[in-house]
């Protein structure tokens, strides 16, 4: 494991000892290797976990999403190049250290093994995220979204830590290899019901949860592209994985203390897809579908079968691509016309065809169009949740056509149509946001030939 | 001051705070009290004007006041148990007098109202002899007695302290007053795991001396002490703004910052001994204090305040020298990985 991670930390000396015009060349083309040593990690032999150490481990649930976090990297870096040109040159480096430091918990977060540093890791994500948000984002909300951002998870996840401590003392040891054997029930006592919940509060925070959602759009509308990706792409799949791995001790008491928490993500992912339909800003329709579709891994999480596990894998894998692409789409109109609304900058598909292109396939992959990996996200989850209870299948049903509207609704806002007539002398695409935009498509459209490797353990 | 004055005046207050700390005689310890209050007044006084006088006749009061019911305890104590030897406290009304004093001493609830008013009142450097060499006298006394402490009384004033060190910065804006609350709701934190484990109160000590060195170093660098005058360090001093960032934010105890330490070793020790609620509730009310820690961090390093035109030409004065900043740095922001060399501390 260490050799994603120490090549992760010395990223940050490799942007304080480059020279001026080099510094986004090497940090660029160095994560991008680190990203390709991260795909080993994909090749899990047998059916339990890869143990690299006493400290960190990777199985069939972690090692996509590591992939993940390791590819985003050399993409946020090539994002943020044209917002950070005029800025000089330390606060450059400052920005890609931030970067660098938020890489290199995320890796360690998703590999760690034993439950307490896990919990340590996640709390650091915070700071790095923290202060790009806040040094970094363009308006003035952006003040209030870090606090929003960072009081929401920290009330969240401070009853956590207190669970853990307290499950260790119940069990020894929370090093996760020995509580996966470890299967005992969980007695049932209201103190219990607490523990249930210290735990889980944290990660229903993180995902979000509809009623607890509220920091969601403003961290991910103020933050800079860079920002944006990783909480929309990563952070929020930190919860997801959270979730997943600490339901594995909190047996039976999930049978029923998941009901309000599945009733308030299976109406919260109607309404935050209703209120797409009636946003006027790009960014925070992009982060209210983000909400939606994390309320699904949330279902699919609570309801604790196999092929709902797999589809909560998938969905996370795929909603991280789609959605970092989507706001690198929607940065990249920012960046022409300083402007979130959408209905400023109409019909680009005349001006702009290839990132027309991009916008179809982004939306199209954001619908969950078959063959790609959202729609297999999606359709285990809906037919887990199918199984569990009929009635679901009314409310997911309707999800899915509002999701459907949403997405078409942004595409045709922002690209068909007679093209507003002040735009027409914007920058045409430089071909760093064309392949930005491919090296998002490209894993997302070639997961479809193989997705088993994104599927989790439950495969 | 002259030199040699400030030279003896400063080693009365050192000697006192070792004679305290190093006697087994009660007596010996009551003066070495008395040595160290006497020896700071001056010191709070550097500065002559009548805020100053006010703050330090404030410290006087209390800090007298408490002696005395110090005094009135090892009596109790010598009453009950015939000897002066500091072993345990033998008797437990002298052991709850012997409490309220040394809380009294470190301005913990509710005899905290002195410390917001004496910190501001005196200079930067006086603040931070206040706020951080004083303290150890009487925990050290605590930490002896510890056994014989009455849980009840202890905990009620840890767990109200923490709630007003918390919500009383909330409303400051000048510095000293907020390193006041900070210093309130931190000895709180040290006096809630004092019964259970007296190592993690030493430990609190430790990391709690090192930040607020750091912090009041900073702030006497940039000569600030209103959130005003620390919003213009980015112009004089950028990397300042950067090392107030890590600290301030150590301070409110973030991992994977040194001030999570003793927070998360704390609500260990206090879980272990199965008080599930009373950690938590202590967490979240450290939220308070990181709160204001975040304000003060947006208005110096994570936004540039609008400053007029002449703010870059304005005279450099000569750099204060900073002693010791780059190990108190390190110390009070990359520790977090050495928890497990804790048991050194035993």
């Amino acid at each position: 494991m260490l050799k994603i991670i120490i090549p992760t930390i010395m990223l940050m000396p490799l942007t304080w000892l480059s020279k001026k015009n080099m510094i986004w060349i090497n940090t660029t083309t160095y994560s991008l290797l680190i990203s390709l040593i991260s795909l080993s990690l994909l090749n899990q032999p047998n059916n339990n976990s890869l143990n690299f150490s006493l400290m960190f481990f990777s199985d069939p649930l972690s090692a996509p999403l590591l992939v993940l976090t390791t590819w985003l990297l050399p993409l946020m870096l090539m994002a943020s190049q044209h917002h950070l040109s005029k800025e000089p040159l330390i606060r450059k480096k400052l920005y890609i250290t931030m970067l660098a430091m938020l890489q290199t918990f995320l890796i360690m977060t998703f590999t760690a093994t034993e439950l307490i540093s896990f919990y340590i890791l996640f709390e650091a994500t915070l700071v790095p995220t923290l202060i790009i948000i806040t040094r970094w984002g363009n308006q003035t909300e952006r003040l209030n979204a870090g606090l929003y951002f960072l009081f929401y998870t920290l009330v969240g996840s401070l009853p956590l830590l207190v669970a853990l401590i307290s499950i260790q003392n119940l069990t020894g040891s929370l090093n996760f290899l020995l509580i996966q054997y470890w299967n005992q029930a969980l007695p049932d006592s209201w103190s219990n019901i607490f523990l249930w919940l210290a735990c889980m509060m944290a990660f229903m925070v993180k995902m979000p949860l509809y009623g607890l959602h509220l920091w969601l759009p403003k961290a991910h509308v103020e933050a800079p592209i860079a920002g944006s990706m990783v909480l929309a792409a990563i952070l929020l799949k930190l919860g997801g994985y959270g979730m997943l791995r600490i339901t594995m001790m909190l047996n039976p008491q999930t049978n029923f203390m998941a009901y309000p928490f599945l009733m308030l993500s299976l109406w919260g992912m109607i309404m935050t897809s209703s209120i797409c339909l009636r946003q006027t800003d790009l960014k925070s329709l992009i982060a209210y579908s983000s909400v939606s579709h994390m309320a699904l891994v949330i279902v699919a999480v609570l309801i604790q079968t196999p092929w709902s596990y797999m589809g909560a894998t998938a969905l996370m894998i795929a909603h991280g691509l789609t959605s970092s692409m989507l706001f690198c789409l929607a940065n990249s109109n920012y960046e022409r016309t300083h402007s979130r609304t959408m209905i400023l900058a109409r019909g680009l598909q005349t001006l702009l065809p290839l990132m027309a292109a991009w916008w179809l396939l982004a939306s199209l992959t954001n619908l969950a169009l078959p063959p790609s990996i959202n729609l297999i996200g999606e359709l285990f989850v809906v037919m887990s949740s199918f199984s569990w209870s009929n009635i679901t299948i009314i409310l997911m049903g309707a999800n899915i056509t509002i999701t459907a509207l949403y997405s078409l609704y942004m595409l045709i806002t922002t690209q068909r149509g007679k093209y507003t007539h002040h735009i027409n002398s914007i920058k045409p695409s430089f071909t760093r946001e064309n392949a930005l935009m491919a090296l998002h498509m490209t894993p997302l459209l070639l997961l479809s030939l193989n997705p088993k490797i994104i599927l989790g353990f439950t495969y | 001051m002259n030199p040699l004055i400030l030279t003896i005046i400063l080693m009365t207050v050192f000697l006192g705070t070792m004679i305290v700390m190093a006697s087994s005689h009660w007596l010996m310890i009551w003066i070495g009290f008395e040595m160290n209050l006497l020896a700071i007044i001056p010191i709070l006084m550097k500065k002559y004007n009548p805020r100053a006088m006010e703050a330090s006749t404030k410290y006087f009061l209390t800090q007298a006041t408490a002696s005395m019911l110090l005094m009135m305890a090892i009596i109790i104590n010598l009453m009950h148990s015939g000897q002066w030897t500091i072993t345990k406290v033998f008797n437990p009304t002298a052991s709850i007098i012997m409490t309220l004093a040394l809380a009294m001493k470190l301005g913990l609830t509710p005899f905290h109202f002195w410390v917001p008013e004496v910190t501001q009142g005196i200079s930067l450097t006086s603040g931070l002899i206040l706020l951080t060499w004083q303290k150890l006298a009487p925990m050290s006394i605590l930490y002896q007695i510890s056994p014989s402490i009455n849980l009840n009384i202890l905990l009620t004033m840890a767990v109200l302290s923490i709630l007003v060190g918390g919500w009383g910065g909330l409303n400051q804006t000048q510095l000293r007053k907020i390193m006041a609350y900070s210093s309130i709701a931190h000895m709180g934190w040290m006096t809630a795991i004092l019964v259970y484990n007296p190592t993690l109160t030493m430990l609190n000590m430790l990391i709690y001396i090192m930040m607020t060195l750091t912090m009041f170093m900073l702030f006497i660098h940039s000569s600030s002490t209103t959130t005003l005058s620390l919003s213009h360090t980015w112009n004089k001093a950028p990397l300042i703004t950067t090392l107030i960032l890590i600290t301030l934010l150590s301070m409110g105890g973030l991992p994977p910052l040194s001030g999570f330490m003793p927070k998360w070793m704390i609500i260990q020790e206090l879980t272990k001994n199965s008080s599930i609620i009373l950690p938590t509730l202590m967490a979240i009310m450290a939220l308070l204090n990181l709160y204001f820690y975040t304000r003060l961090t947006y208005s110096t390093s994570l936004t540039m305040f609008p400053s007029t035109n002449n703010m870059k030409m304005k005279w450099q004065f000569e750099t204060k020298q900073i002693t010791l900043l780059p190990p108190l740095i390190i110390a009070s922001s990359l520790l977090l990985p050495l928890t497990p060399m804790l048991s050194i501390l035993d």
